[in-house]
């Protein structure tokens, strides 16, 4: 155990977050300056319906990360959120085209459900040692074949409008004509945040991140605190999921395909280090934020669909470059 | 502990990125028919469909063709596709067959250029090759069941639209798979089309969304901020059909930027009675599937196509075209709010 020689007190391997980190400022910066030259570029671009449809269609994606994101702080990842939305999906949109059940009780459905799966994920990661990649890569295929189980070979059409309040649509809409997804993402966001950063519990998962053994003999509950992070990414999911079905219609089989993989690029984006330790739901908002940009711009503009996988490979590359260069002169220092 | 981390790190990147290339099959297996369609050597003639994904409503239709036709002409009819649109699922799934030694093997392809190898791998160990639904033309298949023509499709596409936007206007296409050829081969007469028979139309942009209907939704919102000018969208499968439709819709723009695709029945009725879809343009997907399983006992059987053929009380009159060696289901069906519940589909 080579983890109770290296154990470092907390506080002197890494001094509290500054309100900023400095990868979130680097990204506030890059949106901005591609905001001003999309605005300057089109016409288009800065009106209300493309910034709606931009923060929309990254808001489930926004969700998700907020749970993601302390997983992956306490060095874990959770690849069954694609999986595990659909599983939510397929059973709520079910429910309210088959039972007709109103809005509160799919939100609870859902929430509940995601919860359940999360458990799961926690217990699984927890008690078994194997690493968090392995297990979630099975139950992404074991959810995988529940959701198609319930789907039955068809997908789900003529989903009725019961959710329409998180949806893309007029009804969707909330203050300043911001998509009430949006606001849901950012409000969630600024709880996370408030509870990361100041609370014990919450800078646990840092500590977690950084070395678990030290962790545990500072007296942290290592094993509750990783429950929790992926018990929490399951409700998101839950959340999420109701956006995904919003103002109804259809639900495909192929719900949630990627969906992991775009919300671990809007993470690692973000500055959220993929070796733990590291990171902040601000960054995994502005992560986010960007991914949906650059898809949008790439629409706009005119150019080729394709560039839109190659510019947030760069991201992430960038970002993941970035941090393992931080990381090397933390080391040497 | 320190490089352990990093190790495990690495494995967990490795890891990530084939889960991007990985996809979930899933297998299920429809067979029925007597002792009436034998082959050779008095077998059961086996017929196995390979679907671009299995569970979507437009191949299901197709599968439950193929099924009657099974029990009609006594054959056994074999479906089994991936979950995923994925040329790489799909594959393993042709060869899985090829392994079990069916008569006949039908693929519609995600990929046709890398699914040509594969079918002349299955031809060398005696098996019948036929494509349905997507053509692999460059590959040893010995005939293509074709839905409807390239022009049919891309003229009724047009004609539907741009009846709506009064034959001029800006319109823009939401397409699916890059690869897909068939999707490509309407989006080209389209464009030659629209340019012909309505010069003062104009296709603003074409892009790909994917099987995805969520992001079809989103492009086409996309697209219509990015033309505000814009009247006109056309979904050009069976998830960007109701996708444009629903973007329409969300964007409060019914009545006035009209959408058309290739969209199942059942899809599209919420949007074809609320006018944010005018039409979708499509075949009967069921007697396709019938035609694909006939065909099928056709050449293991070692029987020739007639110019014309009487397939069935519905296929009085199946043309087949021996220079392109591809039979034609017939001309395409434009769906209404008035007719869409004709289609239990």
């Amino acid at each position: 155990m080579t983890g109770l020689v290296q154990a470092v007190p907390l506080r002197r391997r890494r001094p509290v977050a500054r309100a900023v980190e400095g990868q979130e400022l680097a990204l506030v910066v890059v949106i901005a300056l591609l905001w001003l030259a999309l605005s300057l570029g089109t016409d288009t671009f800065l009106t209300g319906s493309n910034l709606r449809n931009i923060v929309f269609g990254v808001a489930a994606i926004a969700i998700i990360g907020i749970g993601m994101t302390p997983v992956i702080v306490t060095a874990g990842i959770d690849v069954s959120v694609g999986s595990m939305a659909a599983v939510v999906m397929v059973v709520v949109a079910k429910l309210i085209r088959d039972v007709g059940a109103p809005a509160p009780l799919a939100v609870l459905v859902a929430v509940a459900l995601g919860l359940a799966l999360g458990c799961l994920n926690g217990l699984l990661v927890s008690l078994g040692g194997i690493h968090p990649i392995i297990v979630t890569f099975g139950t992404l295929n074991v959810f995988r074949f529940v959701a198609l189980r319930i789907f039955d070979s068809k997908q789900v059409t003529g989903v009725p409008d019961t959710l329409a309040w998180f949806g893309g649509g007029e009804a969707g809409r909330g203050l300043l004509g911001v998509p009430h997804a949006w606001w849901l993402a950012m409000v969630l966001a600024a709880l996370m945040w408030c509870y990361m950063r100041y609370w014990a519990t919450g800078r646990h998962w840092y500590a977690i991140g950084n070395d678990p053994n030290a962790a545990r003999l500072a007296g942290i509950k290592v094993r509750r605190r990783t429950i929790t992070a992926y018990a929490l990414t399951g409700f998101f999911v839950g959340l999420a999921a109701c956006v995904l079905i919003g103002s109804g219609g259809l639900v495909q089989q192929n719900a949630g395909t990627g969906l992991e993989l775009q919300v671990i690029a809007a993470v690692v984006i973000g500055g959220t280090s993929i070796l733990g330790g590291r990171g902040t739901v601000l960054g995994t908002l502005l992560g986010a934020l960007l991914v949906g940009t650059l898809t949008s711009a790439i629409t706009l503009l005119g150019w080729r669909s394709e560039l839109t996988e190659l510019f947030i490979g760069v991201f992430i590359l960038v970002a993941v470059g970035v941090d393992l260069v931080r990381e090397r002169r933390r080391r040497t220092r | 502990m320190r490089m352990s981390k990093r190790a495990m790190a690495l494995v967990a990147v490795g890891l990530v990125g084939a889960l991007a290339m990985s996809g979930c099959s899933k297998k299920s297996g429809g067979s029925s028919g007597a002792s009436a369609g034998s082959g050779k050597d008095g077998k059961q003639i086996a017929v196995a469909f390979v679907p671009k994904l299995q569970g979507i409503p437009y191949f299901e239709a197709m599968n439950t063709g193929g099924q009657k036709a099974a029990k009609d002409l006594g054959i056994n009819w074999i479906y089994k596709g991936s979950t995923t649109a994925d040329p790489g699922a799909q594959t393993d799934i042709v060869k899985s067959l090829i392994q079990q030694k069916v008569d006949v093997l039908v693929v519609a392809p995600n990929d046709p250029d890398s699914m040509a190898p594969v079918l002349a791998d299955a031809k060398a160990k005696g098996i019948h090759v036929m494509t349905s639904d997507t053509d692999a033309p460059n590959s040893v298949r010995e005939v293509f069941v074709n839905q409807a023509t390239a022009e049919g499709i891309g003229r009724g596409l047009t004609d539907a639209l741009l009846e709506k936007m009064g034959s001029q206007g800006k319109y823009a296409i939401v397409s699916c798979g890059q690869t897909a050829a068939n999707l490509n081969s309407w989006i080209a007469v389209q464009k030659q089309y629209t340019a012909e028979k309505y010069p003062k139309a104009q296709i603003v942009d074409t892009v790909y969304a994917g099987e995805d209907e969520a992001k079809a939704v989103s492009m086409a919102k996309d697209l219509m901020n990015a033309h505000a000018d814009l009247t006109g969208l056309v979904g050009e499968c069976t998830s960007s059909a109701p996708g444009v439709a629903k973007a329409v819709r969300e964007a409060g723009k019914i009545g006035k930027v009209f959408t058309v695709g290739l969209g199942t029945p059942q899809a599209m009725k919420p949007y074809l009675a609320d006018g944010s879809s005018t039409a979708a343009i499509l075949w009967d997907v069921e007697s396709l599937g019938y035609l694909t399983a006939w065909a099928g006992q056709q050449i293991a059987q070692g029987k020739s196509f007639e110019t014309s053929n009487k397939v069935g009380s519905d296929l009085a009159d199946v043309k087949y075209f021996s220079d392109q060696k591809m039979l034609l289901l017939g001309d395409p069906l434009r769906i209404t709010k008035e007719n869409v519940d004709q289609f239990n589909y």
